[in-house]
């Protein structure tokens, strides 16, 4: 790569970078109450919710890993990202109760939605708040290590550098402005991601002259080497399961489908909506933009396959290099646009879980504790300082514990489920759900997602979070039917029916 | 559709369900799974669209039932067609892909947005209608009302 189009990414990424802070800091404006700057609560419309939510959703796994599994083992992976339709059946499922959850009490994080639902109950608080930090923590480490090493691998630059300068500004506008400044500048992110993914899908045609001649290259190929890297094809590596257990695919189904509706990136914008009626509108405006940046990543496996197949280019000795490779093969302008997108989803699923990480610790955890804060205004300043030093204790750990992040990178999608669904899911659809169920539900699943990671394995080729979530439910369902109800607040009982 | 007596054992159907697809998932009966994974799925949206324990019929003939209907055929059609073409290149594509996986993308894809997607828009009404909303708020005022003259008595 020359010098010249080095510097052109640079200055297209971060241009990106500095027009997200200046949005962040305009946003502060919009932030007058404790409910605004945790919550964004009843602020926006349904275009940048969705945009927000499309790339919160959508991290950088989604545009780099993503497309490295697809080259590596075939479609199965093209289940989790066509799931577009998921954001839609997230919001019939759950959206006017958590909506409307924000309309009977003071609704700015998850905690507080536990707290309405289950009687202030501080252990349901508390283990939820620590399964869900441990999900977002994971997020966060691997969003900054991938924006990083980008860099890294780019220019040569040190991660630490890369890291503080991005990930450093990311915390100042995110501190700043609190959730108000990270659905803004999310909703950004997420246009880009969306121009990216337009521009690179009318490329993959140019490219390759379509998807036939893709399945051609890729069922013929046989096995390529250049040097010490092979990569072998067959056939079945494009037929609608890949080269992976099938029960993976199956997982890969109902995963990321039924698992939206868990996601606390998903959750929390259902009450930044201003008007619940506009739900609709949202689920359409997140599935087409999702559509787009599923596709996205489908094309890219799918041009990297294609030209590694044909002799185009080289076997990738790193699967996850395949958006790179693909977008080096395509020139500048794919360069400048499939770095600004991968910076950007990096960025967007970043703050994200930095506000998320940053409302549990300075607001849910020790009201779980029994340590409320007296004044707004408080609790506020403890947040920006507890935001601040979560983002850079977080780059620091991300660059420098590369074997942890690593571990920790085995959390995320799972192990929000794991914390949501007993709450949420089951608490929110029944009302017979109840403090001792849903206390056993959460606990069985902090302790089996720690248990993971000492080394705990599970049977069968399902992904280990699955039989996680299903014991987690199960615990919910069967001890809440076993023991009594306890709703004692007739505006919960008016949500519940809703 | 009055689903009040049934909310208890949708939830429990719903616990098994979940109980069922791990298991089948661990002796890599994928198809049952998939198939299960689609009721799993419309049972929640059941759940989900009911108010005040009523599902709506309209809902359920569109969009429910159309997109279990269109996902498990999807499902199907990508199985039958990878094992008529297990290890060799397909004899015809559909939309260039692999006829295996064309339905991943016609039906699974844009089937379930065209479906789930489109018809949350089109139905939006029975999901939460305006008069719904607002009898909803009325109510918890007229609560909130009530505890504050209980809170000054």
């Amino acid at each position: 790569m020359s010098t010249g189009v080095k510097f052109a990414i640079i200055g297209f990424s971060f241009a990106m970078l500095i027009i997200s802070l200046l949005i962040g800091l305009w946003a502060k404006r919009k932030v007058k109450s404790a409910k605004e700057y945790f919550g964004s609560t009843g602020l926006f419309g349904p275009l940048s919710v969705g945009l927000s939510s499309t790339a919160a959703v959508a991290s950088a796994f989604a545009l780099v890993g993503v497309p490295g599994i697809i080259y590596s083992t075939g479609n199965a992976m093209n289940f989790w990202m066509l799931s577009s339709a998921a954001f839609a059946m997230a919001y019939i499922i759950l959206g006017k109760k958590v909506r409307a959850m924000s309309e009977i009490g003071e609704v700015a994080s998850l905690g507080d939605i536990s707290d309405l639902r289950f009687n202030n109950n501080k252990i349901i608080k508390g283990l939820m708040s620590v399964i869900i930090f441990l999900g977002c923590i994971a997020y966060l480490a691997a969003q900054i290590k991938a924006g990083s090493e980008l860099f890294n691998n780019l220019l040569g630059w040190s991660p630490i550098v890369t890291g503080l300068i991005i990930f450093g500004i990311l915390t100042v506008y995110t501190a700043i402005s609190g959730e108000v400044g990270g659905l803004m500048t999310q909703a950004f992110q997420g246009f880009v991601m969306v121009v990216a993914g337009i521009i690179i899908i009318a490329s993959f045609f140019i490219i390759t002259g379509g998807f036939e001649n893709v399945l051609e290259v890729v069922s013929n190929a046989g096995t390529v080497t250049s040097g010490d890297i092979s990569k072998t094809f067959s056939p079945g590596f494009l037929d609608a399961w890949g080269i992976l257990p099938r029960s993976t695919a199956m997982a890969w189904v109902i995963i990321p489908i039924l698992g939206t509706v868990g996601q606390p990136q998903v959750l929390t914008r259902m009450y930044a909506l201003k008007d619940p009626k506009d739900m609709p509108k949202l689920g359409l405006y997140a599935g087409l933009a999702h559509m787009i940046v599923g596709f996205f990543a489908l094309v890219v496996a799918y041009g990297a396959l294609y030209l590694v197949g044909s002799g185009e280019i080289a076997p990738l000795a790193v699967a996850d290099n395949a958006i790179f490779a693909y977008a080096d093969y395509l020139g500048l302008y794919a360069q400048l646009f499939v770095y600004a997108a991968v910076l950007a989803a990096a960025m967007s699923s970043a703050s994200m879980f930095l506000t998320l990480s940053g409302n549990i610790i300075a607001r849910d955890l020790p009201s779980a504790l029994g340590k409320d804060f007296k004044s707004e205004e408080k609790q506020m300043k403890v947040a920006k300082i507890t935001i601040f030093a979560i983002g850079m204790l977080s780059i620091l750990f991300s660059l420098t514990s590369a074997e942890m992040v690593a571990i920790l990178g085995t959390f995320g999608w799972g192990t929000l489920m794991s914390g949501t669904f007993p709450v949420f899911i089951i608490g929110l659809l029944w009302k017979r759900a109840n403090s001792k169920g849903v206390i056993a539900g959460l606990g069985l699943s902090l302790a089996l997602n720690v248990a993971f990671l000492l080394g705990m394995s599970w049977p069968g080729a399902l992904p280990w979070y699955v039989n996680v979530i299903t014991i987690s439910i199960l615990a919910t369902v069967f001890v809440s039917l076993f023991t009594e109800e306890d709703i004692s607040d007739e505006k919960v009982e008016l949500v519940l029916d809703l | 559709m009055n689903i009040k007596d049934l909310r208890t054992p949708i939830i429990i159907a719903i616990a098994i369900l979940w109980a069922a697809i791990t298991v089948l998932g661990w002796y890599g009966m994928y198809m049952p799974g998939l198939y299960l994974g689609v009721v799993l799925m419309m049972l929640h949206l059941v759940l989900g669209v009911s108010i005040k324990n009523k599902v709506s019929k309209k809902f359920l003939i569109y969009p429910i039932i159309p997109w279990a209907v269109i996902w498990v055929v999807s499902f199907y059609l990508s199985d039958k067609y990878s094992a008529m073409f297990q290890g060799m290149m397909p004899t015809f594509t559909i939309l260039g892909f692999h006829p295996s996986f064309s339905w991943t993308i016609i039906l699974y894809w844009i089937g379930g947005v065209l479906t789930l997607t489109l018809g949350f828009v089109l139905l939006k009404d029975e999901w939460l209608s305006e008069k719904d909303w607002k009898e909803f708020k009325g109510k918890v005022k007229k609560i909130e009302q009530k505890e504050k003259g209980g809170q000054q008595s």
